[in-house]
């Protein structure tokens, strides 16, 4: 059965992940850019996801742009990544039904590494999301893999480790990675 | 007898001025200021938001996000900018103080045919903008006020907004095919903005 992950685990988390970001650009290339935090959250508010972005709030180290759409995070994310700014997007379900011709432009004709958080809102705990009574549940992985989009759930704790990873495959496929989150954060 | 309305400013002229002015500014041109602009400033600082219409001003807005240390430059369009108005309140809210949000405000959707856009040239972008919370806001209907105005406006504290009154440029994306992907343009603005190490310097 799927746990919910605490925030806090979340945040300590996409941490490592941005230093990871960050040394790895140090590494590539002579100018990168010198700020004092990590990096940067795009969101489009999701209930999944809420104790995550309320803990956000509270973060020196961690940027918050909070967007009016997921459109519009979809392309801030590459004038990000073209500065040399390490970014994720955490939206939800409806969000990326909403911007998928953002993410095809953007992210897989543009090559652009395009990290996504996608809260599965209504997921029902006891089932697979493609068997869920829910439309938006139920056709978030169809529509990925129809786009050929990597991705992967977190269903527990155990799974952070997701994160970095799909972090880094969008950066070594050069286009979207998506991890979904199962549950509700804690 | 009133006096005979100004004809609207040609969008060459105006981008023309625009580059003159821009410094090392990052550019982000997109639908009819495109091709004119690739004509103008060729191999500059720029990245054409081509492919996900309405994103050059969140595109710009990453990229001053990013830069804070670099000018950015967004040269928009009325059509564009109604498929993502909402970004006026996103680009107030992140108050990116080197953004300057250039509108190019023709009444139609040029480039597939010249429709009229919702509204057409009564929505009044100027009042949104500083509503949403733009630092500065202004609308500039001809050449000569754009000449006099722009080092002031270059120089404001941002986000800036302008409104730029103009008529319908020479050319379209439709008609003026070509010019580097948007991939290949990205590649070439990062490179320079982060210098790789294998094209680096020695």
């Amino acid at each position: 059965m799927p746990e919910s992950i605490p925030a806090t685990l979340i945040i300590d988390t996409l941490k490592d992940t941005f230093r990871e970001a960050r040394a790895a650009l140090a590494a590539e290339v002579a100018e990168p850019p010198q700020h004092s935090h990590l990096g940067w959250i795009l969101s489009v508010p999701d209930t999944h996801q809420k104790t995550v972005l309320a803990a956000l709030d509270k973060e020196q180290a961690i940027r918050v742009v909070t967007c009016a759409t997921e459109d519009e995070a979809t392309a801030i994310a590459a004038g990000l990544h073209i500065g040399g700014e390490p970014v994720v997007l955490m939206i939800q379900h409806a969000g990326l039904y909403a911007s998928i011709n953002t993410l095809r432009g953007v992210a897989m004709d543009g090559r652009i590494p395009v990290f996504y958080m996608i809260g599965l809102l209504s997921r029902e705990k006891d089932k697979d999301p493609r068997e869920s009574r829910h439309s938006m549940v139920r056709y978030c992985e169809p529509l990925l893999d129809t786009f050929g989009v990597p991705h992967a759930r977190l269903e527990g704790p155990n799974d952070v480790h997701l994160i970095p990873e799909y972090y880094r495959l969008s950066r070594e496929r050069r286009g979207p990675a998506v991890v979904l989150v199962g549950l509700e954060t804690s | 007898m009133g006096r005979e309305p100004k004809p609207p400013m040609k969008p060459e002229e105006v981008l023309r001025l625009i580059a003159a002015a821009r410094g090392g500014a990052i550019c982000v041109p997109t639908m009819t200021t495109a091709p004119a602009w690739r004509t103008i400033a060729p191999g500059d600082l720029s990245v054409t938001c081509v492919g996900f219409m309405g994103g050059a001003s969140s595109l710009g807005l990453g990229l001053a996000l990013a830069r804070p240390d670099r000018q950015v430059l967004v040269l928009d369009g009325d059509g564009s900018l109604l498929m993502q108005l909402g970004s006026l309140a996103t680009i107030a809210g992140a108050a990116p103080r080197n953004l300057v949000h250039f509108l190019f405000k023709n009444g139609v959707y040029h480039t597939s045919g010249s429709q009229g856009i919702p509204g057409g040239l009564t929505v009044d972008f100027v009042l949104m903008a500083k509503a949403a919370g733009y630092r500065l806001g202004c609308a500039i209907v001809d050449l000569e006020e754009l000449r006099r105005r722009l080092p002031g406006l270059l120089a404001a504290e941002g986000p800036v907004f302008v409104e730029l009154h103009t008529g319908l440029a020479e050319q379209t994306p439709m008609t003026a095919r070509g010019g580097p992907s948007f991939l290949q343009q990205v590649e070439d603005l990062r490179a320079k903005l982060l210098s790789p190490r294998a094209r680096g310097r020695s």
